[in-house]
């Protein structure tokens, strides 16, 4: 999926001065508009209700604690601001944090590794789903919930193509980028998507946001 | 043997013993009431006084002065009233045998007092003895000097006798005592000594105990603060530099020339892989989560593993940081032994409170038959738990499933 080219408003919050300046630039040089740039949480709340940006992209550690509290402010500001996309991203996969925040807020809510800002495509494109009310959740959390579900028997009667497609779909994927991604056509992703509803025994469901909810919760009881 | 019997109960039984002793002198003195010319009423004086002389040893053990005190007043009366120069002699204040309990009583004295008091009681006993001698000799009408001597030297020589033979007694006691107090004092002293040894010993261990807390806390404060420095430095640095590349590539993507355009690529994916590698390493020195508790830390644990976990973790109390960290690794450890070597379909891990500290009990659904070997991964997880006098058990029977608990306590 390639980034709509829209100029998107970005608040970042990260405490590290040489990442916060990178990111301002790259993005600023996509054509983006980083209204603020935080070193902390109390920072990114102010700027938050300042600027009322499109997405804000929250590090998950940051002083005073340098434990979780991007993820307290991303749970808050997602309260107070639900027109405000928020990105968290993380050095370490946290499955626990990850499934925290998508089960407070479905929709306009990222979680990605930090190592995901090395391709920076992907990365703007994930940013700018996220601030278009869209789901992201990083493929290594989707893997690990996928390894240590309890139900592994129930999932063991997917196929493989059914597996993949779960898999884009618990990260938030469309189906039109599923079928972009996987090379096969939007009718044969709805087939599959269809499939898996009906094997993990949901309802079916075309809401993006609603449907990654839906397999988090499987992949989660 | 019986004399020996006899002795232990005359020694148990004061009371009875000496009330015995009370009967035979008062029996023996009996005949004399029929002796001499008196009327009922002096004869039963006599008796009672008799008695009453008698009557004297009974407490003797208990009450040595009063005792003598009490014989003597009465054999007083007796030398100044049974007879002499010029009065009419009292019948019932005649001497009696029964007058043998003062000696018996100054004997006592000197076994069961000082000397500073039974000297006293055989002074009196010899001014007594002087005195009754000077009074009744001359109204037994014979005086010879001879004999005033005789009796003198006799009485006399059966009151020093009584006392030496107390005294004796005494002494002996006292030495006895005087052993047993230096006895005591050696042992006393032996015993403060050996307590002193101890106490310096318990002192020194609970140094090095606090001490040894103090390394394992310090080391574990040492690590998180290296992770704390890869974090906020090198992989912060190689996340940017990664960055950069993969802008780099994507414009080089667009400008076409191909060879740069790969050495971008592979800096770019050798940048991505170094960042993968060095996150691993961080998380082996000290996984960041921890900060935030066992329970999320475990959770992670949980949710890598490439085989289902169940974990349940009942803390109510946070551990020191030290021990987290020690719990944390055992337990990856102990996952990974389970997905790598025991077939395990399913884990779980479970950490609960004891008064002591956290308890970790892993579970698996594998072959079982895990065992500590000297040299092996379980021998040196024990060794890791035991610097914090920690304790771990293996229950691996074969066929499973195998169950390793660790008992931890709050602080190093």
């Amino acid at each position: 999926m390639t980034a709509t080219p829209d100029r998107l408003r970005i608040v970042i919050a990260e405490d590290a001065a040489i990442m916060r300046d990178g990111l301002t630039q790259t993005l600023t040089r996509r054509g983006h508009d980083v209204v603020a740039a935080v070193p902390d949480a109390e920072a990114l709340r102010q700027a938050v209700a300042q600027h009322r940006p499109d997405v804000a992209i929250i590090d998950v550690r940051m002083p005073p604690t340098h434990t979780d509290e991007g993820l307290r402010a991303a749970q808050a500001i997602h309260k107070e601001h639900p027109g405000v996309g928020v990105l968290v991203f993380s050095q370490y996969i946290e499955t626990q944090s990850a499934t925290e925040l998508f089960a407070a807020a479905p929709a306009g809510v990222g979680y990605l590794l930090k190592d995901r800002v090395a391709d920076v495509s992907d990365f703007i494109d994930a940013i700018t789903r996220v601030a278009h009310g869209g789901t992201v959740l990083d493929p290594e959390v989707v893997r690990q919930l996928l390894t240590a579900s309890r139900r592994g028997d129930t999932l063991a009667a997917l196929t493989p193509r059914e597996r993949d497609v779960l898999s884009l779909m618990a990260q938030g994927r469309s189906n039109a980028a599923i079928a972009g991604t996987l090379f096969i056509s939007p009718k044969v992703v709805e087939k599959h998507v269809a499939n898996i509803f009906d094997k993990l025994g949901l309802a079916p469901d075309d809401n993006d946001n609603r449907r990654v909810i839906a397999a988090l919760r499987y992949l989660e009881s | 043997m019986v004399l020996a019997k006899v002795k232990a109960w005359t020694r148990d039984h004061p009371w009875q013993a000496d009330g015995l002793l009370a009967v035979v002198l008062f029996g023996f003195s009996v005949p004399q009431v029929f002796a001499g010319q008196a009327g009922a009423a002096a004869r039963t004086a006599f008796l009672v006084v008799t008695a009453l002389v008698a009557a004297t040893v009974i407490p003797r053990r208990r009450y040595p002065v009063a005792a003598f005190a009490a014989a003597a007043v009465i054999g007083a009366a007796q030398i100044a009233f049974a007879v002499g120069p010029g009065q009419a002699p009292v019948f019932a204040l005649q001497p009696t045998n029964a007058d043998l309990a003062i000696l018996i009583l100054l004997y006592t004295l000197a076994a069961y007092r000082p000397r500073s008091v039974s000297i006293a009681g055989l002074a009196i006993c010899l001014l007594g003895s002087a005195v009754a001698i000077a009074r009744w000799a001359p109204a037994n009408g014979a005086h010879p000097v001879g004999a005033l001597f005789g009796a003198a030297a006799g009485l006399g020589g059966l009151t020093l006798t009584a006392w030496v033979l107390g005294d004796s007694v005494a002494y002996r006691y006292r030495r006895a005592y005087y052993a047993s107090l230096e006895e005591r004092a050696a042992r006393l002293e032996a015993e403060r000594d050996a307590q002193a040894r101890i106490a310096a010993a318990a002192e020194r261990a609970r140094e090095l105990q606090e001490r040894r807390a103090r390394a394992v806390d310090d080391s574990a404060a040492r690590l998180r603060r290296i992770e704390r420095d890869l974090h906020d430095g090198a992989q912060v640095r190689l996340a940017a530099l990664a960055m950069t590349l993969g802008e780099i590539k994507e414009n080089l993507e667009q400008s076409g020339d191909d060879r740069t355009l790969a050495l971008a690529g592979a800096a770019h994916q050798n940048a991505k892989d170094t960042l993968a590698e060095l996150r691993d390493l961080a998380r082996g020195i000290h996984p960041a989560v921890l900060d935030r508790g066992l329970g999320p830390a475990l959770g992670i644990l949980a949710g890598t593993s490439s085989i289902p976990v169940g974990l349940t973790v009942g803390l109510t109390e946070r551990p020191s940081p030290a021990i987290e960290a020690m719990a944390y690794f055992c337990a990856a450890e102990l996952l990974a032994n389970a997905t790598k070597h025991s077939g395990a379909r399913r884990v779980s891990i479970a950490v609960r409170e004891q008064d002591v500290g956290p308890v970790l009990s892993v579970t698996d659904d594998g072959d079982g038959g895990a065992r500590l070997v000297p040299g092996g991964g379980l021998a040196g997880l024990r060794e890791r738990v035991q610097t914090v006098d920690g304790r771990l058990e293996v229950n691996s029977p074969p066929g499973g499933p195998t169950v390793v608990t660790i008992e931890l306590p709050r602080h190093a």
